[in-house]
């Protein structure tokens, strides 16, 4: 090979960076670098100049709008990668720390229980053991003998439970017993001691918050690709890791073209961990497969020929997790391995390991990253070793004496201070002395001809750094391309340069940015959100490997780039050199995809195991949901999924912005590409629903119910009665289900209505005391009853006379109120509800809403204990309403319409009627019975004022 | 229509001057963007609305949407006005860059257009005026408008603005050299013309001195830049041309081997064929052309010119030279690219035959398969590469049979696979080969060290 007679000039430093630059967004644009004089000829006098950038570049043009999925996606349940929420501070702390801006608060305490939670045998094994028998967790009361050596826990577990069900309620507090159990048992309980264990948590953590920054295991990439062993054949072979750890490989032959096929079932092989990274080369005819996990890597033989199954060769175990694994394009079975450690080996299949280095030290300036890296280069005994500081070749033959400085992070390479290498690529197919180096902020091309002085460098303006790379030699006369890909932000990038033999590296054209995967979620049909929400989850996940399969058929020339993303998923897009011949017109095209697309996707598909018998209609009705693409069709089961998930609507606008720029124009994908959408839509929901319920950690967040009521309350209450029963029963099967709580149809015999209001009835002074509390004018009344002055009293005596007189004019107008209001709880109960249910009438007296009735009677009976038989009575006012839950919520009474000051005042009361248990009141039945205490409370001054009226029925005022 | 397209997408260079015209709206872009920012709150929502000016921007760039990124441009520009921050690249940087990349590209802009840019851009930051003047440069030179490039790069020359950074003092010399560049073209111009002119025997005195004006400038620009440590190659290689033809070859001699063997410069290959090939011009004797070429060769075993090398090493009457090019030839071969190269297996094939036959220095050969016969017949003698060889190169893989016949004995895949082949199609080179490595067996054993007989020195 050739060196080029003349380089572009440079100056030439040595040293430490020197200008701190950072991530400047615009530092690839608009310069030239340099220019190089060439003379066409000896006989041509004038000479041309070329620039080193800014050549103009093949026009490689997407054909379709975006990546489009390759396969079936990946078992739906993947395990997510860690994501800053879960190891951050949320809470009030948080925010205290946020504003103070003290950086990210690591959640240490909750990761501590998730331990204690996680694994109990290991951290209290042995003196769970002991205190086996001295713990008595039933329900029944301790014998008198038993109770010398046995304590009863079961009340504080219940008391722990409860705790763990308020979870971020603001008035959680902690009861004396937990706090008296946990004084008591801090320092002898655990099996491992506490300040041992809440380091290693702790060093745990900091180093999941450091690879959450920046997580380099997955450099490389876990997406391969060999390409058939004669150019004529179509089929090559992707190697890709899959299942729901990623530790399942699969090798599937893949017939390339415009639209590529899978042909056949993949070889697969189940490993022993996650796979970060495949490795592949392909030599006399056969591919090598490197897989590397964190503590295994291993290799693989895949035959020449098509549909021979690929062999494993061996498997090396390490005690530090492998970093890199790169497999020899030069002789077979020979592969590079790094660890952590700082160790590189020379891999062969035949003779084993052999050492090359090992030097936990960075090698041109200290840096703490562990991470290494190795390449092959020209010399098939000579590997590059790289770390974050640079890159050394060393040979192989004498690795203690001979090595060579080939890239520094410094002044040589005008680097900028703070600038890593993070990831370097033998570019051996394009040019057999070249070297790609990638830091955060910039590419290089490097000339193993040439150490040091970079032949290219153009600065990749990527927001995340590029952690996989993958060539696409260009041939005689062509340009190279260099796919560069981040991982989190799944960025992607098409360089194209030339040169290194003939001519000196120049770049060629401006780079180009390819279709992300998270970029077809805009293509997609509309979901609905919690969907919507999995579907952003899933298509944002970070990327976690590249290949690019380049395919030319006659004259028309494609390349297709295959991405994979970290939940599995294969997507692909094909670019085709706008040289080509233009496209085929538009039905044959489709056709061909349409074609091409069902066998591939089909069969798997069809082989999905439960697959639900009726899915022939559901397919053509979401066809048109397809095509419609804003015709939203919803069925009653998907809504039903669809409520408790207020969350999911918060959530979404959150991952939105990597992607944030608007495409000028919403194109639309060919139809061949929507086909595949929603196939893979198709089997990505029927996957997610077929999921096991307590592992569909990506479905919408629910409640346990079983630690929202102590037992107590749930047990059989006094007085049952058949509607409790059935009240019950379908309280119990709406939590069984996970349904909502809703009106249900009570049988023949409706409810009694509600008597009215009459706050006249109840002269007695505490009714007139709350009655005035109500109305606002709680310290005029006091001041009233002490009589403290004349004057204002009198004054008072007109003010009232005035407000009865006023109220007299009013009365209309109240009417109108309370229907208003009505009209608004009614409202909010229809937003609450399901849409789909028809609002009763709102004075309607044959509907009155059920479950508040049913709660009235249960609580009541409850409250009452059988002391007032009140439902005899025919004075009886309406059975006083439950203080539920919901009702005790700010946000419930704001709905209600209460005002905010007395709020409190509410729930203050209601709390009382909850918790204390019921008094039988002296004053005889019918006169005052108990609950009306709750009654007399609620109206406000508006039905206070209309409480004389006959014509209201429904006091819904709250209730 | 097309004057609607200009108005439609108005580009940069026009638009910069008129910055506060009400510009093109675009629905996408936030509306604070018009209004003027005061408080905090809206300084934070400008810096805000600028990044995501800049996100638009880059992203329609990527996307080689030329026009659209004007377009944002146009509104970014308005990000000079508060243009406080202390950011390394601050908005004044970002918009020539992107300005000047845009109308590189976009299908409207006209050389007039963007030199008016890049005028208001050199007026935008002294820090950067001597880069912005020198990829003006660049650009009119690229675009073959010499003449405005070395008026540009005389002007910029002569600015100067209090201290200077150690950057722009590294640009200033830059632009010199390049000054220096274009008046060695010119030189070289006029060089021809006289040449043309003695040729017919005309005399022209004006173009002469013009030519020795243009030596002296470009004489002294290129000989400061040369001496600072960097990659010179065009420099070097002009300045010496300079030199070579007022003969001054001590000087040109002397910058040759300074910029070769120079220890601050990088290993640069091309300095050593530059004083390779000034040594050849000037006849200078055997000894240090290989001189020159045996340090080539420990930096760059795998460079072409080791062929060169080799051949003249094989001449050579001397043992231990004769012994060097057979382990320069076996290191070339080492490399990946060299594998196909027939010339380097030839030349291989050569050496080893006339060793073979002379029966003298076998231990040679059997010194330098030591180190690679663990991984040389898996590199070059496999019988894929045997079938491949045979189909694509049928002289390459006769002389690498040869070798490996000789190397790895009459049973190895590779010649096996090529003399039956050869066999087949009755070629009579290939009778001749098999047996050659017939007859010559015993050497492979020798070799390998298979047999305990002594070996022969």
């Amino acid at each position: 090979m050739a060196f080029p007679a003349a380089l572009f000039p440079s100056y030439f430093g040595a040293g430490p960076p020197g200008e701190a630059g950072g991530v400047a967004p615009a530092a690839g644009w608009g310069e030239y670098g340099q220019v190089l004089g060439a003379r066409p000829g000896p006989r041509v006098a004038e000479t041309t100049f070329v620039p080193r950038c800014g050549r103009t570049g093949e026009s490689w043009e997407p054909a379709d709008v975006a990546a489009v999925p390759f396969l079936r996606p990946n078992a739906s349940c993947w395990v997510p990668s860690l994501v800053p929420q879960d190891i951050l501070y949320r809470g009030v702390l948080h925010r205290k720390l946020r504003s103070g801006k003290s950086g990210a608060a690591l959640d240490f305490t909750k990761q501590l229980g998730h331990f204690f939670v996680d694994h109990p045998e290991d951290a209290f094994g042995s003196l769970g053991q002991l205190l086996h028998k001295n713990f008595y967790l039933g329900n029944a009361k301790l014998r008198r003998q038993a109770r010398d050596t046995t304590i009863r826990m079961t009340s504080l577990v219940e008391e722990i439970n409860r705790l763990e069900a308020r979870h971020g309620c603001p008035q959680q507090h902690f009861t004396s017993r937990v706090r008296w159990f946990s004084h008591l048992c801090r320092d002898w309980l655990f099996e491992v001691p506490l300040d041992l264990l809440a380091d290693c948590v702790h060093d745990e953590l900091v180093l999941q918050w450091a690879s959450l920054l920046f997580d380099d295991s997955s450099t490389g990439g876990a997406l391969a690709w060999l390409p058939p062993e004669d150019a004529g054949a179509h089929t090559g072979c992707l190697v890709y890791p899959g299942g729901q750890a990623m530790n399942q490989l699969y090798f599937q032959d893949v017939v390339v073209g415009e639209v590529p096929r899978t042909r056949g079932s993949p070889a697969q092989f189940e490993l022993n961990g996650r796979i970060r990274q495949v490795a592949a080369a392909q030599l006399d005819g056969e591919g090598f497969v490197g897989v590397r996990s964190d503590y295994h890597c291993g290799v693989w033989k895949v035959p020449g020929r098509t549909g021979a199954a690929p062999t494993p060769l061996q498997v090396i175990r390490t005690n530090v997790p492998a970093s890199c694994l790169t497999v020899s394009p030069h002789l077979p079975g020979e592969l590079a391995v790094c660890t952590q450690s700082g160790a590189v080996y020379l891999w062969s299949v035949e003779t084993g390991l052999q050492q090359l280095r090992q030097d936990p030290q960075t090698m041109f300036f200290r840096d703490h990253s562990p991470w290494r890296w190795s390449e092959f280069t020209a010399h098939p005994r000579v590997l590059s070793c790289a770390d974050r500081t640079g890159l050394q070749c060393l040979d192989a033959r004498a690795p203690g004496r001979c090595h060579l400085d080939f890239f520094k992070v410094g002044e040589e390479a005008g680097c900028q201070q703070g600038e890593r290498v993070v990831l370097p690529m033998y570019l051996g197919r394009a040019h057999p002395s070249q070297h790609l180096v990638a830091t955060q902020f910039a590419v290089y091309v490097m000339d193993e001809r040439l150490p040091l002085v970079p032949v290219l460098k153009w600065a990749h303006m990527m927001k995340d750094p590029p952690l996989f790379a993958h060539v696409v030699p260009g041939g005689p006369g062509r340009s190279h391309k260099v796919l560069l890909g981040a991982s989190r932000t799944q960025e992607l990038l098409l360089l194209q340069y030339t040169g290194g033999s003939e001519s000196a590296c120049q770049l060629a054209g401006p780079p180009q940015k390819l279709h992300s995967i998270s970029g077809c979620l805009q293509h997609l049909p509309a979901q609905l959100p919690h969907r919507h929400w999995l579907l952003q989850q899933r298509l944002g996940a970070p990327a976690a490997g590249l290949a690019a399969v380049p395919h030319a058929r006659g004259q028309r020339e494609s390349l297709l780039v295959f991405q994979l993303s970290e939940a599995g998923d294969v997507f692909y897009q094909t670019l085709t050199h706008e040289a080509a011949q233009p496209r085929a017109p538009d039905g044959e095209d489709k056709d061909e995809a349409a074609s091409s697309a069902s066998p591939m996707l089909e069969a798997p598909f069809g082989s999905t195991p439960g697959s639900p018998p009726g899915s022939g209609g559901e397919e053509e009705e979401e066809e048109i949901f397809y095509l419609s693409n804003l015709e939203v069709i919803v069925n009653e089961e998907e809504e039903e999924e669809e409520e408790g998930t207020p969350a999911a609507s918060e959530e979404t606008q959150h991952p939105e912005e990597p992607c944030a720029s608007p495409h000028p124009l919403p194109a639309v994908p060919s139809p061949a590409a929507a086909v595949r959408y929603r196939r893979w839509l198709k089997a990505l929901f029927r996957d997610w629903q077929e999921l096991p319920r307590h592992t569909g950690v990506r479905g919408p967040p629910t409640i346990s119910q079983k630690r929202l009521f102590t037992r107590k309350d749930l047990g059989p209450p006094a007085g049952t009665s058949d509607l409790h029963v059935r009240a019950r029963q379908q309280l119990r099967r709406a939590m069984r289900e996970q349904g909502r709580i809703r009106r249900w149809d009570l049988g023949p015999d409706p409810q009694p209505l509600p008597q009215p209001v009459e706050p006249a009835a109840w002269p007695d002074a505490l009714s007139a005391r709350l009655t005035a509390a109500w109305a606002g004018d709680l310290s005029h009344w006091w001041e009233e009853r002490l009589g403290l002055n004349m004057a204002q009293r009198q004054r008072a005596l007109r003010e009232r006379r005035r407000r009865q007189k006023r109220a007299r004019g009013h009365r209309s107008l109240s009417a109108s109120f309370t229907s208003s209001v009505t009209y608004q709880s009614e409202l909010s109960e229809l937003s609450d509800g399901a849409p789909a249910a028809a609002p009763a009438p709102p004075l309607s007296p044959g509907h009155p809403e059920a479950l508040p009735q049913v709660f009235t009677e249960a609580w009541g009976g409850s409250l009452a204990g059988g002391s007032a038989p009140g439902g005899s009575t025919p004075r009886r006012p309406p059975p006083s309403p439950p203080p539920a839950e919901p009702l005790l919520s700010s946000q419930t009474l704001r709905s209600r319409g209460i005002p905010k000051e007395r709020r409190k005042m509410l729930r203050d009361y209601l709390a009382v009627c909850t918790e204390g248990p019921p008094e039988p009141l002296p004053e005889p039945p019918g006169s005052q019975p108990p609950s009306q205490g709750g009654q007399l409370c609620i109206p406000s001054s508006q039905s206070q004022l209309s409480g004389s009226q006959p014509r209201r029925k429904r006091p819904r005022m709250g209730f | 229509m097309d004057s609607l397209m200009e108005r439609a997408a108005p580009c940069p260079a026009a638009q910069a001057g008129s910055v506060l015209l009400p510009a093109l709206h675009l629905p996408l872009l936030p509306p604070h963007l018009y209004r003027p920012a005061t408080s905090h709150e809206h300084k934070l929502n400008f810096r805000k609305s600028k990044e995501a000016c800049l996100t638009y921007i880059q992203d329609a760039m990527l996307q080689k949407q030329w026009k659209r990124a004007a377009e944002f441009l146009t509104f970014y520009i308005e990000s000079l006005e508060k243009d406080f921050s202390t950011e390394y690249m601050g908005p004044s940087e970002m918009i020539w860059r992107i300005g000047t990349e845009i109308l590189c590209h976009h299908s409207y802009s006209s050389m007039k257009d963007f030199n008016s840019f890049i005028e208001q851009m050199k007026t935008l930051g002294v820090k950067r005026y001597l880069k912005v003047c020198l990829e003006h440069a660049f650009h009119l030179l690229c675009n073959g408008q010499t003449d405005e490039a070395y008026q540009n790069l005389s002007l910029a020359e002569s600015w100067r603005f209090g201290e200077q950074t150690t950057a722009q003092d590294k640009e200033l010399k830059l632009i010199q050299a390049y000054r220096g560049l274009l008046d060695y073209y010119s030189w070289s111009k006029q060089k021809n013309v006289l040449l043309e002119y003695d040729k017919e025997g005309f005399e022209d005195l004006s173009v002469e001195q013009e030519m020795h004006s243009s030596f002296r400038k470009a004489a002294v620009n290129l000989k400061e830049i040369i001496q600072i440590p960097g990659v010179w190659d065009v420099f070097v290689k002009c300045y010496v041309d300079l030199l070579e033809f007022y003969g001054d070859h001590d000087e040109a001699r002397q910058v040759l081997s300074e910029y070769a063997y120079n220890s601050k410069f990088p290993a640069n290959p091309n300095a050593h064929v530059y004083f390779y090939q000034f040594l050849k011009r000037h006849g200078e004797p055997k000894k240090s052309l290989i001189s020159v070429l045996k340090i080539l060769h420990d930096i760059v075993p795998s460079h072409e010119l080791m062929i060169d090398f080799n051949t003249m090493l094989q001449k050579s009457k001397k043992r231990k030279k004769r012994r060097l090019g057979l382990e320069v030839i076996f290191a070339a071969l080492d490399y990946a690219g060299w594998k196909e190269n027939v010339k380097a297996w030839s030349c291989l094939a050569r050496q080893v035959k006339q060793i073979i036959i002379s029966e003298k220095h076998l231990d040679w050969i059997k010194q330098e398969w030591n180190s690679r016969k663990d991984w040389w017949p898996a590199f070059h003698f496999s019988r894929y590469l045997a079938k491949r060889n045979w189909q694509e190169n049928e002289s390459l893989a006769y002389e690498k049979a040869l070798v490996a016949g000789i190397l790895l004995g009459k049973d190895c895949k590779y010649f096996k696979y090529v003399s039956h082949q050869g066999c087949k199609d009755q070629k009579k080179r290939l009778r001749t080969l098999k047996k050659f490595v017939n007859k010559h067996s015993p050497v492979y054993l020798r070799i390998s060290g298979l047999s305990d007989s002594s070996v022969q020195t």
